[in-house]
């Protein structure tokens, strides 16, 4: 396969999964949506082993580790510092001097709301990594120009 | 770490995408290397050297910081 034509291929998956989503919304299915994208990502594999062309040698692979690395040390401490805060929630601990209020229970965060964080959360990983992608394959010359 | 692969890719009239090709890895990498950007593996460093014919030390200077020597 050749390499635009791999480039294709991950452009019609896209608009693909788009329509599948936008599907999966109307008739209140996610389970749609979840299954198209794990079958999406894993044709994508399928296909970029069968790439003929050279797509990534050891200088990408090096931005790609570092880039995941970074986003990891970042994204973790993030993840650990919202969980803290959920779990605090979750657990009920009795307060001293107990207050006796009727009816108070373990303020457990709303599905809605807990969907909507997740959502902030892939965001925030996403944009950290191609962040630090932008930044690591500038420091690894990757639009460097020549006068050859 | 300084490197003389300009000065052998003109000894042996070879653009940047030749080398390239015949080493197995992206311009890019090539001119990375060249602008020393981007410091090779020793796998690749002596691809470079043997596919030149030379001793990887007389392609490649050790000596001075590089971007991956530094931290962050």
């Amino acid at each position: 396969m050749k390499k635009n034509t791999f480039y294709l291929l991950i452009g019609c998956i896209a608009l693909a999964l788009l329509a599948i989503l936008w599907y999966s919304v109307e008739i209140h299915r996610p389970l749609l949506i979840e299954a198209a994208f794990i079958a999406g990502i894993a044709v994508i594999y399928v296909a970029r082993r069968r790439v003929e062309d050279l797509i990534e040698d050891e200088r990408s692979v090096k931005i790609t580790e570092k880039a995941a690395v970074r986003t990891f040390q970042v994204f973790w401490v993030v993840f650990f510092a919202f969980s803290i805060g959920a779990v605090m929630k979750i657990l009920y601990v009795p307060e001293f001097p107990r207050s006796f209020r009727p009816g108070r229970s373990p303020a457990i965060l709303p599905p809605r709301l807990m969907g909507y964080i997740q959502l902030g959360l892939l965001c925030l990983m996403i944009f950290l990594y191609v962040g630090f992608r932008i930044y690591y394959a500038r420091k690894y010359g990757e639009w460097e120009t020549d006068e050859e | 770490m300084r490197n003389k692969i300009k000065v052998y890719r003109a000894m042996h009239d070879l653009t940047q995408e030749d080398l390239a090709r015949k080493i197995g890895v992206t311009r890019q990498t090539i001119l990375a290397i060249e602008k020393g950007r981007y410091v090779p593996s020793l796998d690749l460093a002596f691809k470079i050297a043997r596919h030149f014919g030379v001793n990887i030390e007389e392609i490649f200077i050790y000596g001075e910081d590089s971007p991956q020597s530094r931290p962050g």
